[in-house]
């Protein structure tokens, strides 16, 4: 699933400050990227590339997510992995299996770490 | 929002180039993902969670280069860093005969109470070995250091390497609390507030859903 959040589903995983009711954890692995409680839900736009293209013959392909999972600092999540830089973005990706872009962060802004919210698994 | 751990640790791992550092800390590549966007930028560092002794102990674990040209690199990293994994090729003598080389950098650029253990990696070739792992356990005595030998491909040792430098260092700095009172000096002891523990298994292989 690489779609936007349904927004009645948002209700359901994110408490009356809107930050994470659940755990977080990878789609793919039982992999935790973040515990409850730790990250704030946020509308934001930005581009990511797919998880699932594996063929390297065509052009980078991707959507647009909105709704993330903001985390101030990098030592909150529980296990993650960070890509080198490309333009000043670090990609975020599953420690155990390597999956992603499951997130992003900007290097220009050392208090904002994004999980899209359509990218792991909520419960 | 409130600390969710009690330790931060730093680490490295260095050695030869090829020795096998990437795909120790990144996972052999078979039952990776690897999305080819992900593969062609490649990876930095990651975080990791493991507990001990019921303390939650973050790591953040970078890898490094091991060739020539990017050696003055490497140095940038050794900065606050609290371990490091010196990695050599049981199949390549060459790789372990730079070890020396390797802890003498370390010793020139890292803080002067860094943790150190020796890997001999690819322990899966036996037939191609070239350094016994008596000569390593040799080596890591004269150097005072830990050793064990790994395998990044058959994921042999590589979690408890980890989970032993990671104790080693908690211990050191434990003894250093003690000695000292705790204090703003003994560095990265956070008084942690625990919300929910997961005790999922470092580097377990992933099952597909
Ligand atoms: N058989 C076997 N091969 C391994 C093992 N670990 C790594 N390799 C292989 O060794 C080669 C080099 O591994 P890397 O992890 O890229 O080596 P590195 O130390 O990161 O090298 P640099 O980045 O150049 O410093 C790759 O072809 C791996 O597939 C292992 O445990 N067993
Ligand atoms: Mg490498
Ligand atoms: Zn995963």
């Amino acid at each position: 699933m690489d779609s936007n959040f349904p927004s009645e589903k948002l209700e359901e995983i994110c408490d009356d400050e809107c930050q994470n009711k659940t755990r977080i954890f990878c789609q793919r692995c039982p992999s935790l990227v973040l515990s409850p409680k730790q990250a704030k839900l946020v509308k934001k736009e930005f581009f990511l590339p797919n998880m699932f293209q594996k063929n390297d013959h065509t052009p980078i392909e991707g959507v647009t997510l909105n709704d993330f999972w903001l985390v101030t600092n990098m030592m909150t999540f529980d296990n993650v992995g960070f890509s080198k830089a490309v333009d000043n973005i670090m990609y975020l990706i599953c420690a155990d299996c390597e999956m992603g872009p499951i997130g992003w962060h900007s290097i220009d802004d050392k208090k904002a770490y994004y999980i899209a919210v359509a990218r792991v698994k909520h419960g | 929002m409130a600390k969710t751990y009690d330790y931060l640790f730093k680490l490295l791992l260095i050695g030869d180039s090829a020795v096998g550092k990437t795909c120790i800390l990144f996972r052999f590549s078979e039952d990776a993902f690897n999305s080819t966007f992900i593969s062609t930028i490649g990876i930095d560092f990651k975080i990791r969670t493991i507990e001990l002794d019921e303390k939650k102990i973050k790591l953040q674990i970078w890898d490094t280069a091991g060739q020539e040209r990017f050696r003055t690199i490497t140095t940038a990293y050794y900065r606050g860093a609290m371990g490091i994994m010196l990695v050599y090729d049981i199949t390549n003598e060459k790789s372990f005969d730079n070890i020396r080389t390797w802890i003498r950098n370390i010793e020139e650029h890292a803080s002067k109470d860094v943790e150190k253990m020796m890997l001999g990696n690819k322990c899966d070739l036996q037939d191609r070995r070239q350094v016994s792992k008596d000569r390593g356990e040799q080596l890591a005595i004269e150097h005072g250091i830990k050793f064990m030998e790994t395998s990044a491909k058959a994921s042999i040792n590589v979690e408890e390497a980890f989970f032993t430098l990671a104790r080693d260092i908690k211990a050191k700095m434990d003894r250093k609390i003690d000695s000292t009172g705790p204090s703003k000096s003994a560095g990265y002891q956070l008084s942690g507030k625990d919300g929910s523990s997961s005790k999922k298994s470092f580097w377990k292989s992933c099952t597909l859903l």
